[in-house]
């Protein structure tokens, strides 16, 4: 069975409300030292992220990745896909309630119906969609550019 | 009661195999930040996934709630570091996310193994990524006491 890993690693230091971190996406690199705090989690980010951005960003890039693939199976392949995630956290509960989907698609030959059916049948096959399945609620918008 | 949002924005451009994508987090990150599919399942430098922004989110989501955890128990951590693995698998020829792996490295005064290790299993279950993804993905938690 293939398997890929993905690893990230987070040093935090102090309490929940006047501690910080920082945190690396250690398989790739491609972010280090970036700052997380609770503060960004519920007031204004001030430049640094929160776990609930990157459920979005994680969200949006599986996502789009899915809907390429759903697209050009069904013989329209995408010219672009914009897709924008908001990732909701409930600070009552502190539960991740909603993640919604904005997506744009430019996709030559394909109506606004076969888009929307597209969209939805991605939904049902990307993996973090699978992986928040039934603990989020997870709302899908699309039109065509 | 208050809510909290955060966005994430992607573009991808053409075919799942040869098609890339950039995103951009906030007004933090200098730049977008490219992602493939080819990241995902092999390896490309400076290119994320959205298996490696998991483990980000866990990672950090986690360090929090641990850190609440020890300090209401009265035993506040000087350091934390968590690592957090997450796995992409082909289940019955789909692609699904089946594990994290979280390794929580803690120096805290006062508190032995067996206190650290409560905490942590109290922490997972007030994470709320860890709620975010509870029976979907199993979520497994080590832990290591840190003397200096």
């Amino acid at each position: 069975m293939a398997t890929a890993d993905r690893r990230a690693s987070v040093k935090w230091q102090g309490d929940l409300m006047s501690g910080s971190g920082t945190f690396d996406l250690a398989s790739s690199g491609a972010m280090t030292g970036a700052g997380v705090s609770f503060a960004t989690r519920t007031e204004d980010p001030n430049g640094e992220t929160s776990p609930e951005e990157l459920v979005a960003a994680a969200h949006a890039s599986c996502y789009a990745m899915a809907l390429s693939n759903t697209l050009a199976e069904g013989g329209n392949a995408p010219e672009s896909l914009e897709v924008d995630a908001k990732c909701t956290l409930d600070m009552g509960s502190l539960k991740v309630t909603t993640v919604t989907l904005d997506v744009r698609g430019q996709v030559p030959g394909l109506d606004e119906e076969g888009f929307q059916s597209a969209a939805e049948q991605a939904e049902q096959t990307c993996p973090i969609s699978n992986a928040l399945r039934g603990n989020v609620d997870i709302q899908l918008n699309t039109s065509l550019a | 009661m208050v809510l909290a949002r955060r966005r994430a924005d992607i573009e991808w451009r053409g075919t799942l195999d040869e098609g890339e994508g950039s995103f951009t987090v906030g007004d933090w990150m200098l730049g977008e930040v490219p992602v493939t599919w080819i990241e995902r399942t092999s390896r490309i430098e400076n290119s994320t996934s959205p298996e490696e922004l998991m483990a980000a989110s866990h990672a950090s989501c986690y360090a929090m709630a641990l850190s609440l955890v020890l300090e209401q128990g009265g035993t506040p951590s000087e350091r934390l570091h968590v690592s957090a693995a997450c796995t992409l698998d082909t289940v019955n020829e789909s692609f699904k996310i089946t594990k994290v792996e979280l390794e929580v490295r803690g120096k805290i005064p006062n508190l032995d193994d067996d206190g650290l290790r409560e905490a942590a299993k109290r922490a997972e279950d007030i994470c709320p990524v860890s709620n975010a993804l509870r029976g979907n993905v199993e979520i497994t938690v080590d832990t290591i006491l840190e003397e200096e």
